[in-house]
């Protein structure tokens, strides 16, 4: 791809024009690769007088009373981030309650993991280990800006003709829902725009499912892989 | 509705400097250790012009504070994750905003657009360009462009209207639309450096 069109597509991108897996692959590209990034800050900073200009509406207490209300954990947040350690342990405990076979190593390597991607480049909010047994198979990160991206970290068996589906649990009422289709391990941008963002303990799962996914819109294969979110530091 | 019985404040009526900046990167760096005082800083210095940009593309005062109440929730997540050095507190901000407000907007069966698509395209365009400065250099440089190229920019990031949208407003072809998009991009590219 030349310079011409990626700076094309970043502004495509800025005016909230690119839809589907055209808007997925400008996401991920954002959060890994610099030049990209630099290209969409450039015309975020070129539009941003339109925003500067936009004729101001009174938002109240009223609409404050709301965000304060909706701050998830803010009574309990820390003001520094000792106590930030606090909030992770209490997930790390109503995590280990679920039972699903998250064991410490793992846990401490989504910890790592948290580090180091946000040395990498841009830190998600959530990070899920998909585990088989003790082996992590897969990572989900969930970033602030709603992507959520499937990073597999051991080499998955695929046979002909099957494929790799992925699976979250937004809620019980609502169910699995596929939020993925593979046919290799492979990093994958996953598809949650229907849903709610993740929030913590939200389970993440891999199926192996026929090519064309489920036919049945529910995971009807064996789980390869499953592990739930947990807040990174 | 509610909201608009509050007085502005000189700080939210008058435009954005780099003083402003300042502050909301400031405020932001404080969010991410779990101030929350900050956030509200940060609210009163931006959450009515949020509502503006947010009622530019929902048209709804009720729709554009639930969008602009996702952002604050979203910023107050995410601060740790701002990074100075790869952009600017406000542009980071209102990138959140105008995700969260399309969210709402693209949400199908929530919202209907009537209104949106008997409005007339050379107006809409026109409005938001007269309220940019004189002296902008994106309102220098999007003048510099035929009106119909130029509306294409104006109605996709300031109404949030997509490729489809503005092919059924302007009564051309998606691809001429798309094509309009891609040539406007390049000018103001090269004109705004």
């Amino acid at each position: 791809m030349t310079e011409r069109d990626d700076k094309t597509l970043a502004g495509e991108y800025v005016l909230g024009l690119l839809e589907g897996s055209a808007k997925l692959e400008a996401e991920r590209r954002l959060a890994s690769d610099v030049a990209f990034a630099r290209e969409v800050e450039g015309w975020r900073v070129r539009f941003a007088a339109f925003d500067d200009a936009a004729e101001p509406h009174a938002a109240g207490d009223e609409l404050w009373r709301k965000i304060e209300a909706g701050m998830p954990a803010a009574s309990a947040r820390p003001k520094a981030s000792p106590s930030a350690w606090t909030l992770f342990w209490n997930n790390l405990a109503a995590l280990r309650a679920t039972a699903l076979g998250a064991s410490l190593a793992a846990l401490l390597l989504a910890v790592g993991l948290g580090f180091a991607i946000r040395a990498a480049s841009q830190q998600p909010m959530m990070v899920a280990v998909l585990l088989d047994g003790n082996r992590a198979g897969a990572v989900v990160h969930a970033f602030a800006d709603g992507r959520v991206v499937l990073v597999p970290i051991a080499s998955i068996n695929v046979p002909p003709g099957r494929a790799l589906e992925v699976w979250t649990l937004p809620s019980r009422e609502r169910g699995p829902v596929s939020v993925g289709l593979m046919n290799q391990a492979r990093t994958l941008p996953l598809s949650l725009k229907d849903l709610p963002p993740p929030g913590p303990d939200q389970l993440f799962e891999i199926t192996l499912e026929p090519a064309t996914g489920s036919p049945t819109g529910r995971p009807t294969g064996p789980v390869l892989f499953k592990g739930n979110t947990a807040l990174t530091l | 509705m509610l909201a608009t019985e509050y007085q502005l404040s000189p700080m939210t009526a008058s435009r954005p400097d780099n003083a402003t900046e300042a502050q909301v990167a400031a405020a932001l760096i404080r969010c991410a250790s779990g101030d929350r005082a900050a956030l509200r800083v940060i609210y009163d210095v931006e959450a009515s012009r949020m509502v503006g940009v947010a009622r530019r593309i929902l048209r709804r005062q009720d729709l554009a504070e639930e969008a602009v109440q996702d952002t604050f929730m979203r910023v107050w997540r995410a601060a740790a994750t701002f990074d100075r050095e790869k952009g600017a507190a406000r542009s980071w901000i209102y990138a959140i905003l105008r995700n969260c407000a399309l969210s709402i907007l693209r949400d199908e069966g929530r919202f209907t657009s009537d209104e949106d698509a008997a409005e007339q395209a050379a107006p809409m365009t026109e409005n938001a360009l007269a309220s940019l400065p004189e002296a902008s250099a994106l309102r220098r440089c999007l003048e510099r462009l035929d009106p119909a190229r130029r509306s294409v920019v104006v109605l996709s990031y300031v109404h949030g209207l997509s490729h489809g949208e503005m092919a059924g407003k302007l009564g051309v072809p998606l691809g001429t639309v798309k094509s309009w998009v891609r040539r406007s991009l390049t000018s103001l590219q090269e004109c705004m450096g």
